[in-house]
């Protein structure tokens, strides 16, 4: 059986935008050798109450790429402790970051939603640092001072539940 | 040691993905790519954005899998690309989505041990307010489900969430 349903949006409904400031962003590559130890090294406990708020990670190069942001003092305490378990020689160290996130009624079912927010944020030159968008959810993390002009921009893009 | 509770499990229909690669800043292509996308009415299900150390840029973009002979179509057009930047595609994964009690990271930690050691591979990972999400084969996914069963302390009588519905939306607007 086949249903078919038509809706339009004049603006995307979403729930709100949520902001995190204070936090910092920690990134390395891990070859593909590596990841079974680097598993276990996050696995083995000393992580366990390590609260990230966005974690994204890319395959390239045969191995893949990790972002981690977290809150400040978890971050640097993080980015210590794994610099030197796994000896890690190149990685980059970012603070301060901000993330703004947002989920909607329809996202997921829908088109035009990444169009939406990359589009307004790139017309008003807000740089993007990292991004990712899964399970009806979009996450942005960008410089901690271009938070408050990002849900403006966004706000203007999307229609907000009050 | 004790197993780590998660919530539930739930799983994708069979996806494609696309990776975009270049030197330049990325945030007017994925607009670009975003809009094209949305022209032709195809649904991103999984999209990370990374600048990287050391200059290079990284775009990794899923989709249904019925839709990728008309993405790879965008891709290749002349002008939606830099010539400086390359794209590599994938076919028939799928995304494993891990609902978590605590620790994302905990989380996946045990994932990246126990699918490296039965040698399932991870093509991507995002995480979401209440989730985090794993790309891999979509011919792996039953192996990747059962370990996760045995790896992890799931609620009594859950089995994963596949989908059953496929949601599209016609390319034809009917008025009365």
């Amino acid at each position: 059986m086949e249903t078919i349903a038509v809706y339009w949006e004049s603006r995307i409904k979403t729930y709100g935008f949520n902001k995190v400031d204070n936090l910092s962003l920690f990134e390395f590559f891990c070859p593909a050798t590596k990841t079974t130890e680097l598993g276990k090294v996050l696995s083995n406990g000393n992580f366990q109450d390590t609260k990230t708020k966005f974690i994204v990670a890319q395959e390239s190069n045969n191995g893949i790429s990790l972002v981690f942001c977290l809150p400040e003092k978890e971050g640097r305490d993080f980015h210590i402790s794994l610099k030197k378990i796994l000896s890690l020689k190149s990685y980059r160290y970012l603070y301060p970051v901000g993330v703004i996130f947002f989920h909607g009624p329809h996202f997921g079912d829908r088109y035009g939603i990444a169009d939406a927010a990359f589009s307004s944020l790139f017309e008003a030159g807000i740089k993007i640092i990292s991004s990712g968008c899964s399970s009806a959810s979009v996450f942005l993390v960008i410089a901690e001072d271009d938070l408050s002009r990002a849900e403006e921009v966004l706000g203007k893009a999307f229609d907000s539940a009050q | 040691m004790e197993r780590l509770k998660i919530g539930g499990l739930k799983l994708s229909v069979v996806l494609c993905q696309f990776e975009l690669k270049g030197p330049d800043p990325p945030q007017k292509i994925v607009s670009t790519v975003s809009k094209a996308l949305a022209a032709e009415k195809i649904n991103i299900e999984f999209l990370t954005y990374h600048s990287r150390k050391g200059g290079d840029y990284q775009i990794s973009i899923c989709v249904n899998q019925d839709k990728f002979y008309s993405t790879s179509n965008i891709f290749q057009k002349k002008g939606y690309l830099p010539e400086s930047w390359e794209v590599s595609s994938r076919e028939k994964i799928g995304m494993v989505t891990i609902f978590p009690y605590h620790s994302a990271l905990a989380i996946l930690g045990v994932i990246m041990a126990t699918w490296g050691e039965n040698s399932i591979p991870v093509y991507g990972i995002a995480t979401s307010l209440s989730a985090i999400s794993f790309l891999t084969d979509f011919q792996a996914i039953d192996k990747a489900v059962e370990i996760i069963q045995s790896s992890f302390q799931l609620p009594d009588n859950h089995a994963p969430l596949k989908p059953e519905l496929h949601y599209y939306q016609s390319t034809v607007s009917k008025k009365d």
